[in-house]
């Protein structure tokens, strides 16, 4: 409810207004620095909203931060381990503080799942990077919170990684966990979430599930244009008179996104006007609109693509 | 209570983690009470048995030196954003605080359990309840030190400004407490300003405790009351500082 922070002059979340529904997986999408994970710090009552507030649970994270608390388990960006301890006091020592049962079958249970169980009596120190991301991942699993916050989970995580982690996130819920995910990986989203939320420069764009945000886009089809050379005015002004053009975005100077109905048919007509310009191609792609086009739609701009997952299909 | 004891459980754990600096510090002590001391103890002739005494004000100082480690910890904690990640857990601040405390007093005294249990049985005493009053003596002091080291670490929200004040309380609050001389021997002004040194009446009280002559110490009732004084306004102003410096986030 017009959650909002401020770090100095720096705006880092402006009037956000969202409702996470129970038992949902909401991923919250945006690029690095768009707000985040400091509206997941206010909502784990980390840190204190400079205005509004949030409920967790009919919790107030101002009024009432340690209840709020109790209901919330968070899987940070960044793995927050201490480095002198090993994986498994880590996650002993946390399901114990968050009042797990049997914290000791349960922390074995988790270290197992996760192919951290050979990795136990290492020092966090001595991990790899992806294993401490894993870590990081068990702590929430380990407690099975009412509400689950994790922070770009998959971050340094390899392709297999990946998958268990995902597998893991969807048990989750399915066990009655409302989980927050905030990602910055179009792929991740599209499979987890039931519903996305589009956020850009401190703000809330969007919200609704991933077919519905597809559906809200111009036209039915998409097609991606890269050309060899920037592309000129001209060209942009001839192809928005071609009917049937719903709409058309340049993504870069030679990179064109073009909203339209029925692109097989509309194809050979474009191709004709881009011969007929002397417009040198370098690739076409022809597709359904994905949360890439809906970030695009929805922000203007694309998501970086050294952020996206390697070798992972959209689903 | 349940949470108190597992944020001392955490705590307790790191220092077996660093048994290189507890070696080293063990050898500093035994090389100072067993060479230094028996050295300077024979040039001091105006006082009696100040072996003993040198010997209980340097385990206290450096009591006080292990239970000031906590601060340094929660420097370190910050920059690697483990701070954050206590702050998400379900306990409330005051708990973390009085845990942390606790658990800093509680490692001072089992760094230094060792080192006393042995000096106890050279000095010869085995009275239960001295013992018990001594260690009670030790132990208050280092929780107070723990809480004084949080409240600075947390107040002071700078590395740097830690490192110095810490520095600067180190040098001056040896020197100017009864832990390496009587108050008699001072000169003025220094000895009013140890009056206002808790170091002055643990290490008096532990002295007290274990049948020193009383002409060199403080009034043991007082020494109770200024150390009780001194571990509750400590203790308290951690947890006050730590609620308002950190739950707001302006560790960042």
């Amino acid at each position: 409810m017009g959650l909002t922070k401020k770090y100095g002059s720096t705006l880092a979340v402006d009037h956000l207004n969202l409702e996470v529904q129970e038992g949902e997986i909401l991923g919250l999408l945006g690029p690095n620095g768009a707000g985040k994970s400091s509206a997941l710090m206010m909502l784990s009552t980390i840190i204190k909203p400079t205005e509004g507030t949030a409920e967790v649970g009919g919790f107030d994270v101002r009024k009432n931060p340690y209840e709020a608390r109790e209901l919330i388990g968070i899987a940070f960006q960044e793995a927050k381990l201490l480095w002198m301890n090993t994986p498994w006091e880590i996650l002993n020592w946390h399901a114990k503080v968050c009042g797990v049962k049997n914290p000791r079958q349960a922390a074995e249970a988790i270290l197992k799942e996760l192919n951290l169980w050979d990795a136990r009596k290492k020092l966090a120190l001595e991990l790899s990077g992806g294993m401490k991301k894993r870590v990081e991942i068990a702590k929430v699993l380990v407690q099975r919170p009412k509400v689950a916050i994790v922070d770009e989970p998959t971050a340094q995580i390899d392709i297999s990684g990946k998958y268990q982690i995902w597998e893991k996130i969807r048990s989750l819920r399915d066990e009655g966990s409302t989980i927050i995910l905030a990602t910055n990986e179009l792929s991740e989203a599209d499979r987890l979430a039931d519903r996305v939320a589009i956020m850009y420069h401190g703000r809330l764009r969007v919200c609704d599930t991933p077919r519905n945000l597809k559906d809200s886009i111009p036209g039915g089809d998409v097609i991606d244009i890269r050309f060899e050379t920037p592309v000129e005015d001209r060209t942009v002004s001839e192809l928005k008179g071609i009917a049937g053009i719903v709409d058309l975005a340049l993504v870069k100077p030679t990179h064109m996104r073009i909203y339209l109905n029925r692109a097989e048919k509309m194809l050979p007509k474009i191709m004709q006007l881009l011969s007929t310009l002397h417009v040198g191609i370098n690739s076409i792609n022809m597709k359904e609109p994905s949360l890439d086009d809906v970030f695009f739609h929805y922000t203007g701009t694309i998501l970086d693509e050294t952020q996206a997952t390697p070798g992972v299909p959209s689903p | 209570m349940s949470k108190i004891l597992l944020v001392m459980e955490r705590d307790l754990q790191s220092l077996i983690r660093h048994k290189s600096i507890l070696v080293m510090r063990w050898f500093f002590v035994i090389v100072q009470i067993g060479i230094f001391g028996l050295a300077v103890s024979r040039l001091i002739v105006v006082m009696p048995n100040y072996y003993n005494y040198y010997a209980m004000g340097v385990i206290v100082m450096t009591m006080y030196s292990v239970a000031i480690f906590t601060g340094y910890e929660i420097y370190d904690e910050a920059d690697d954003g483990f701070v954050e990640y206590l702050l998400s857990l379900p306990i409330t601040r005051r708990e973390l605080v009085l845990g942390r405390s606790l658990a800093g007093g509680l490692r001072s005294f089992i760094f230094m359990s060792p080192i006393i249990a042995v000096f106890l049985l050279i000095i010869g005493v085995l009275d239960p309840l001295k013992v018990l009053t001594a260690l009670a003596a030790l132990y208050g002091f280092a929780f107070g030190v723990s809480g004084l080291s949080i409240t600075l670490a947390v107040g002071l929200k700078s590395g740097d400004r830690f490192d110095i004040i810490m520095g600067a309380l180190d040098a001056f609050i040896v020197r100017l407490s009864t832990a390496l001389y009587p108050q008699a021997f001072m000169p003025g002004p220094i000895a009013t300003l140890s009056m206002f040194n808790p170091l002055s009446y643990a290490t008096d009280l532990f002295r007290w405790s274990l049948n020193f002559d009383i002409r060199f110490l403080a009034n043991p009732a007082v020494a109770l009351i200024v150390l009780v004084i001194f571990l509750m306004t400590f203790n308290f102003a951690g947890v006050m500082i730590y609620e308002r410096n950190l739950e707001g986030g302006s560790w960042r």
